[in-house]
């Protein structure tokens, strides 16, 4: 579904990443992994749209989405959440949703958001409040619900553990696989929290300095000595 | 000076203070630099109702929107000439207030050249100039401007809350980054809110010059209380900027009746460092977010 070939970007023009090359297929969860300021974020941006590709190729369902805008790809089907689960803080939970299918009819848009609302109840009470004052748990929740309400084929997560206590980073994962497997939207996560992501995905790209320097199972980063130091 | 007139007064003051500021809010909040050129917006509206008004001899009720139209157009097409271009490029908030006093400096300079510096009037119209009430003072064009402020904070405050547009300024407001992967185009959002508040500000420039004379520099008067009032207000609240108008004037009329009127600007500035020092997000403004759960 989703390709990444040989992806070089960076930040004005510093270079981050040297040819990483992903993929994902349709309904699978693959995380990336890898140290503090690899380069995972930043695939996540280039495969969205908010940084431009400098080299390489990047195709969803076969066509070239090199020069994409966000909003392209969210009518496409690709949606993220950027790190540290934003929200908009002065926007009610409500509006909060609302923004995530800003482009929809206004009957359509107010039957995704019950749908999204089905999927996570514990929204239901907090819709006028401001998204500002919820709880972590409660905003990586509203975080994920807004970027489903397009009902992406792909979803992006940058590090939805981050910020939350281990018993929230439990929900969350749970959440995030309740997703995946009631909708069967594909998930392309970057994570730090390792050993609790390889028990999710089907499939991981550990990543060290732009470049990937591992990909296979799960299993294989459990059982094999050397990974497990690098990425553990 | 009794004290119902020195209400009315607080009043008036706080309109004006609240209309410039509405106008302001909206740029503001959409694009973060202090975009000094507003100040001239302000002020070219005034002189396009007068000029307007003197070469067509409309009602003045058809020329404030006309004029409001106009000053938007002229307001985006500056935009779009320097601003854009600057924004393209990543300039920062310094640089894009550097550039934006220099569009203040030409377009007043413009407005002098094209209507001289002598003051001059909006308000020709056959109205009674004052009404005495109770022992209040308060004439027709100060009672247009009380009235159109409070009309403006409900029409603002469902717009904002209730279109899709206003909801979008809002949300580029809070996170432009996470508005854009929304799927908002916030480049669109922020000409739209640049529009807004170019329209509005020449409609505060042309109710100010209804009431006193207008000169080309008036705009950068009404300008600065109009910062003052966002701020306290709390950038990202309209109802915040009615009550820090309101705020402003009362300190600053009752101030003045205790140790002189020529203190008033001081006042309003001590107020803001008040404000800056002891409560930077304002009245409503954001709560800085707590780390960790
Ligand atoms: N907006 C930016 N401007 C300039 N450099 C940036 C920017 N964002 C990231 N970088 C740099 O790019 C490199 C990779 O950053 P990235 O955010 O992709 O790392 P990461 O793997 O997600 O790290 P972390 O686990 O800490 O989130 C880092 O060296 C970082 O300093
Ligand atoms: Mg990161």
């Amino acid at each position: 579904m989703l390709k990444v070939n040989e992806l070089h970007t960076g930040y004005g023009k510093k270079p981050v990443l040297f040819g990483p090359s992903l993929e994902i297929s349709k309904g699978k969860i693959v995380a990336i992994i890898g140290p503090n300021g690899a380069g995972k974020s930043t695939i996540l941006k280039a495969i969205c749209g908010l940084i431009p590709v400098w080299d390489g190729k990047i195709t969803f369902e076969d066509s070239c989405i090199n020069d994409s805008t966000p909003a392209k790809n969210v009518k496409r089907g690709i949606t993220f959440c950027p790190q540290g689960n934003r929200v908009f803080d002065e926007l009610s939970v409500n509006e909060n949703l609302q923004i995530g299918g800003i482009y929809l009819k206004k009957k359509e848009l107010a039957g995704r958001i019950d749908d999204v609302l089905q999927l996570f109840p514990m929204l239901k009470d907090r819709l006028k409040q401001n998204a500002g004052t919820l709880s972590g748990g409660e905003q990586q929740m509203l975080a994920l619900g807004r970027a489903l309400i397009p009902r992406p084929k792909l979803l992006l997560l940058d590090e939805p553990s981050l910020g939350l206590s281990p018993n929230l980073i439990s929900t969350a994962f749970e959440r995030i696989q309740q997703v995946n497997r009631e909708r069967g939207t594909a998930i392309l996560i970057v994570e730090q929290k390792v050993r609790k992501v390889l028990k999710i995905c089907h499939k991981v790209y550990g990543i060290k300095l732009g470049k990937v320097v591992f990909d296979g199972q799960p299993e294989q980063i459990r059982h094999d000595e050397r990974l497990r130091q690098i990425f553990l | 000076m009794n004290l119902m007139q020195l209400i009315i007064n607080v009043i008036y003051a706080a309109s004006i203070y609240a209309v410039v500021a509405y106008s302001y809010y909206f740029m503001y909040s959409a694009r973060k630099f202090l975009n000094m050129s507003h100040a001239a917006i302000i002020a070219l509206g005034a002189y396009l109702a007068f000029e307007i008004k003197k070469q067509l001899a409309w009602n003045i009720f058809i020329v404030i929107p006309f004029s409001v139209a106009i000053t938007a157009i002229i307001a985006i097409t500056v935009f779009l000439l320097i601003f854009k271009p600057l924004q393209k490029r990543k300039a920062s908030s310094t640089k894009m207030l550097v550039a934006s006093l220099g569009i203040y400096l030409v377009l007043q300079n413009l407005i002098s050249l094209i209507w001289l510096d002598a003051p001059k009037s909006l308000c020709s119209w056959p109205v009674k100039r004052g009404h005495n009430i109770l022992d209040v003072y308060i004439t027709n064009e100060q009672i247009l401007m009380i009235v159109v402020s409070i009309a403006l904070l409900g029409v603002l405050l469902l717009f904002s809350k209730k279109t899709t547009i206003g909801k979008s300024i809002r949300a580029v407001a809070s996170d432009s980054v996470l508005a854009d992967v929304s799927g908002i185009d916030s480049y669109a959002v922020v000409l739209w809110a640049f529009a807004i508040s170019s329209g509005l500000g020449g409609l505060a420039g042309i109710l100010i010059a209804i009431d006193v004379d207008m000169t080309p520099t008036m705009g950068m008067n009404a300008f600065m209380m109009g910062v003052v009032t966002v701020i306290i207000g709390g950038v990202n609240s309209i109802l915040g900027i009615a009550l820090a108008a309101l705020l402003l004037a009362i300190t600053q009329h009752f101030g003045a009746w205790f140790i002189g009127s020529q203190w008033q600007d001081a006042i309003a500035f001590v107020i803001l460092v008040l404000f800056l020092l002891f409560k930077p997000e304002g009245f409503f403004g954001k709560k800085v977010k707590s780390a960790t759960v």
